[in-house]
């Protein structure tokens, strides 16, 4: 009956740990509402861009006439290509996030995996997947990315997979790092005097600890990802057909636009990268805030 | 006879999103020179809180709210931050709870001591090494243990090697908060006899908190029971344990297993939050002498018989 | 006669450090040292082991629990090796043996509500056939051990004090009704004004369950006050057993008479009248050269043949074992081994 209560009060407990974090952090305030905005624009993105461009898609070549300065119908004005600017770069916005938050979401699956493996087990297992950790880590993902995608027909999913790949390493170091410090509390060795076997140990006492850092890895792999891509984009590399922010910035350099005195077309996609940013951090950062001191005043840690 | 130490109405609070916390709220006490004064309690109470505001060592969200700390001619409340750092270490020290394991791990001993002298006074070098070592030799350290790291050292004797540092330059006052809270019973008595001898041999006046009554019973001479950020009693060492007047102070000496009895007796209830503090006295609801004005008015502190304070309506 | 409840013979556990990568030499570190005991079954007892740090007490309690394996020597519980029955079924002997451990803090999961360190224990180890008969339980027993269920269940651990949250774990205990308890300084972190509460209900534990515990502590006063039998641990080895009163109030062993003359005892007018001398900064001979009695560097007493030899725990009165060369038997069943 107990259990009952656990498990109909988990979502409360979620909801009430949640407002004391937006209550308790500025920082997480700002950084949520600024979440709010990128998520909401990229959720929106289709059904925006269809009510002002009036049927058009934002990436349709030649709608509009090239690079028209500002005014109410074209708040960005167009870019070389005779589309709106500030409709491509939203979608450059909800591509960016789609890449970042599906790289992140694997590298966060695979990292979780690897460190509850690896502390599940222990002993000589542990040791390998440490090992093939710290290899990957050090391995230079930017290089061989580069290379990968100077020779291979990539698509979205391929850029996230090998996004993911790469980056898991890190969360899955600092993951496992938690589970080493968690399975040395009372409450694990008390779960094992009551019978309790391994698995249920990990699941069950030491998973629900590990959420928030679960939950910061994921963020700080969603950003590594939308940085990996962006960099990639920047210098040319991957489908062309697939808008990034990444990859707007690559037109705008190629077509010599600073030079022209189009700003807009850099500082655009540069600004909704900054704001990705900037929210993801600042939430982290609260959720860090408020947590880590009650982190450690309530595991002992 | 002058005290050397006087506290008046102390009260530490800290700022929260609840209000005020309030630690220590109202404590006034005297120490004599030359006698080893201890502050007992049980953890909440307020007691480590207490001597870092008569040091001055509050931070925020903690601040002093009130209070009067004459020492000397002067009022240790009152003074900068420089007059501060000049009576530190010189005339009035302090052995913070673990401070054992906050010994520098990568110099040794006489280093962080000579340190401690050249920082706080012009002594040459040569000087403060002689001095360090004399230090050590007083609290019954070997010379050896000098050349040392602190790792090399067992838990007993890094706490001595504290206590020598506190002593370098002679304070008056020396205040020790848990000095052997986590020390074996057998090194415990040595360096409680250690701080006991500061006082036999060299005149040195001691604050001595702890939470073990056992411990202020070997080497206190005054004592003053803290509950729940207050003073409930204070008197001779002797009063308090043959005679105590206070029914917390009764009953926490009748909870103290010993092997001199057989029987041990705890206290029902919960000590309560300083979030919240009960109305008027604030043991009346543990209390089993509690009346009804118990729960409206918190008595004062009060001078019962010579050299004897108790906060309690029981005795008018 | 009856197999004991539970048989120590010759436990010994050895850690190796150092010598990295294969080079360079291993220290060995022994924590526990050959130590034999057992604990009756003729009536519950609770016997205290008593030592100070390093003596290893905690290292034997968690050899006794399962959590760790000794480097040679055996357990026996009611005469079955232990080793092997936690191999093939681990509940089944933690049904009849279980702990109290030390921090109050740190065994509960912070996650989660305390009521479910309570009934984990009741579906573990099948004690209710319902939750409606595992709440009943647990109601009742909560109430047993003068405790509200009113006012702790459903609240999360950093809402209870340090002397509830070690009640709770009491109340574990009685749900389970093991028939050894192992207590590793139950008491020491929580206050003092709680302690006595906590004491006084294990020992009614003693008697309502016919449970036995083995009380580790390195507080003498508690140790007095708790236990009916009383072993003293010194660097690894037993060094004295023997009824309570008759170990504190007549030791048979230097070691023992040391701790009991440092205990503070809370009446000023009966002050230690000796000092105590400085502990030697060479003790570290200790960790290599174990032939010979483990109290040579302090023992007032000492004499050739302690450096020389280790003495045999034997019975040297009624009922008292003792480690030490002052007693003839000892010298003499140490010669004949």
């Amino acid at each position: 009956m107990s259990q009952d209560i656990e498990k109909k009060t988990f979502l409360s407990r979620f909801r009430s740990e949640f407002s004391t974090v937006l209550r308790t952090s500025t920082v997480f305030r700002v950084g949520f509402v600024l979440l709010i905005i990128v998520f909401s624009l990229a959720i929106f993105e289709p059904a925006l861009n269809d009510f002002r461009l009036g049927g058009h898609k934002s990436t349709e070549f030649g709608v509009y006439d090239k690079l028209l300065p500002f005014s109410i119908e074209h708040p960005f004005g167009t870019d070389h290509f005779g589309r709106d600017s500030l409709a491509i770069q939203i979608t450059g916005l909800k591509f960016s996030l789609m890449i970042g938050l599906s790289a992140g979401g694997v590298a966060t699956l695979i990292a979780v995996f690897m460190a509850v493996v690896a502390g599940f087990v222990g002993g000589k297992m542990d040791a390998v997947l440490n090992s093939v950790t710290n290899a990957v880590l050090v391995i230079p993902t930017l290089p061989i990315l580069i290379a990968m995608a100077a020779y291979m027909r990539m698509n979205l999913l391929l850029i996230s997979f090998t996004l993911a790949i790469f980056s898991w390493p890190w969360a899955a170091r600092t993951i496992r790092a938690q589970i080493l410090s968690l399975k040395e509390m009372g409450y694990v060795e008390l779960a094992e005097m009551t019978g309790l076997n391994k698995f249920e140990i990990m699941f069950t006492e030491i998973l629900p600890n590990l959420i928030p850092f679960i939950g910061v890895g994921f963020s700080y792999a969603t950003i590594g990802a939308i940085l990996a891509e962006t960099g990639l984009r920047v210098i040319g590399l991957g489908p062309a057909e697939i808008p990034s922010l990444g990859m707007l910035l690559n037109w705008a350099m190629t077509f010599g636009v600073l030079a022209q005195g189009y700003y807009i077309l850099v500082i655009g996609p540069a600004a909704f990268l900054i704001l990705i940013f900037i929210s993801f951090n600042l939430v982290n950062t609260g959720v860090e805030e408020v947590f880590n001191p009650r982190l450690k005043k309530i595991t002992g840690i | 006879m002058e005290p050397i130490l006087a506290v008046e109405d102390l009260r530490v609070y800290y700022n929260s999103i609840y209000g005020d916390v309030k630690s220590v709220d109202g404590v006034s006490f005297s120490v004599n020179p030359k006698e080893v004064f201890g502050i007992a309690g049980e953890s909440g109470c307020g007691k480590s809180t207490l001597v870092e505001g008569i040091l001055r060592l509050i931070i925020p969200p903690g601040y002093i709210k009130t209070g009067k700390i004459p020492y000397k001619s002067t009022d240790l409340l009152s003074l900068n931050n420089e007059e501060l750092r000049r009576l530190r270490w010189r005339e009035l020290s302090y052995i913070p709870q673990g401070s054992m394991n906050s010994l520098n791990p990568v110099l040794r001993v006489e280093e962080q001591m000579v340190d401690a002298i050249t920082s706080h006074t012009d002594t040459p070098k040569e000087k403060a090494r002689e001095m360090a070592i004399a230090r050590l030799k007083e609290v019954g350290l070997p010379v050896e243990v000098a050349r040392m790291y602190p790792h090399e050292l067992s838990g007993g004797m890094k706490q001595r090697v504290v206590i020598a540092t506190s002593i370098l330059l002679k304070p008056s006052i020396v205040v020790a908060d848990e000095p052997v809270t986590a020390l074996d019973v057998v090194v415990q008595k040595g360096v409680l006899q250690s701080i006991a001898n500061l006082r036999d041999n060299y005149g040195i006046t001691i604050i001595f908190v702890a939470h073990d009554l056992a411990a202020h019973a070997e080497i206190v001479d005054r004592l003053a029971i803290m509950y729940a950020g207050e003073i409930a009693e204070i008197g001779s060492v002797y009063d308090i344990f043959e005679d105590p007047l206070h029914p917390y102070s009764k009953l926490l000496i009748a909870a103290i297993p010993s092997i001199e009895k057989d029987v041990v007796q705890g206290i029902p209830g919960l000590a309560p939050s300083p979030l919240n503090w009960p109305t008027g006295c604030r043991f009346h609801p543990r209390c089993p002498y509690a009346m009804s004005i118990c729960s409206t008015e918190d008595p004062p502190l009060k001078e019962t018989k010579k050299g004897r304070h108790v906060a309690c309506h029981k005795y008018k | 006669m009856e197999n004991p409840l539970l048989e120590l013979r010759n436990i010994t556990k050895e850690y190796l450090i150092g010598g990295g990568l294969g080079l360079g030499k291993k220290k060995s570190i022994i924590a526990v040292d050959n130590v034999s005991f057992s604990v009756s079954k003729e009536k519950p007892t609770i016997l205290a082991l008593v030592g100070e740090s390093g003596s290893g007490k905690t290292t034997m309690s968690r050899i006794i629990l399962g959590l760790l394996e000794p480097t040679s020597g055996e357990i026996l519980y009611e005469g079955r090796d232990v080793r092997n029955w936690i191999k093939k079924d681990r509940k089944a002997y933690r049904r009849n043996v279980q702990v109290i451990f030390q921090d109050p803090y740190s065994i509960y999961n912070p996650f989660y509500r305390v009521d479910r360190v309570l009934f984990k224990a009741v579906k573990k180890f099948g004690l209710a056939s319902s939750s409606k008969e595992a709440q009943n339980m647990i109601v009742e027993s909560m109430r047993a051990m003068g405790l509200r269920p009113e006012d702790i269940l459903g609240r999360y651990p950093h809402q209870l004090s340090g002397g509830e949250r070690q009640r709770l774990m009491l109340v574990r205990i009685l749900l389970i009704k093991p028939k050894l308890v192992i207590a590793d300084e139950p008491v020491s972190m929580i206050d003092v004004s709680l302690r006595s509460i906590f004491l006084n209900n294990l020992k009614d534990l003693r008697s309502r369950l016919k449970m036995s515990t083995l009380y580790i502590t390195h507080d003498l006063n508690i140790g007095h006050y708790i236990s009916d039998e009383m072993m003293v641990m010194c660097h690894g080895r037993i060094v004295e057993t023997g009824e309570t009163t008759s170990v504190v109030k007549s030791p048979l062993h230097p070691y023992t008479q040391g701790l009991v003359n440092a205990i503070p005892i809370p009446n000023p007018r009966k002050r230690w009248k000796d000092t105590v001398d400085i502990e030697e900064v060479t003790f570290k001979e200790l960790l290599t050269q174990r032939q010979r009695c483990i109290y040579t560097h302090r023992c007032p007493l000492v004499m050739p043949v302690c450096k020389e030899k280790i003495p045999v725990l034997i019975e040297v009165e009624p009922g008292r074992r003792a480690a030490c060369f002052l007693h003839p038997e000892v010298l003499e069943a140490t010669k004949s081994q």
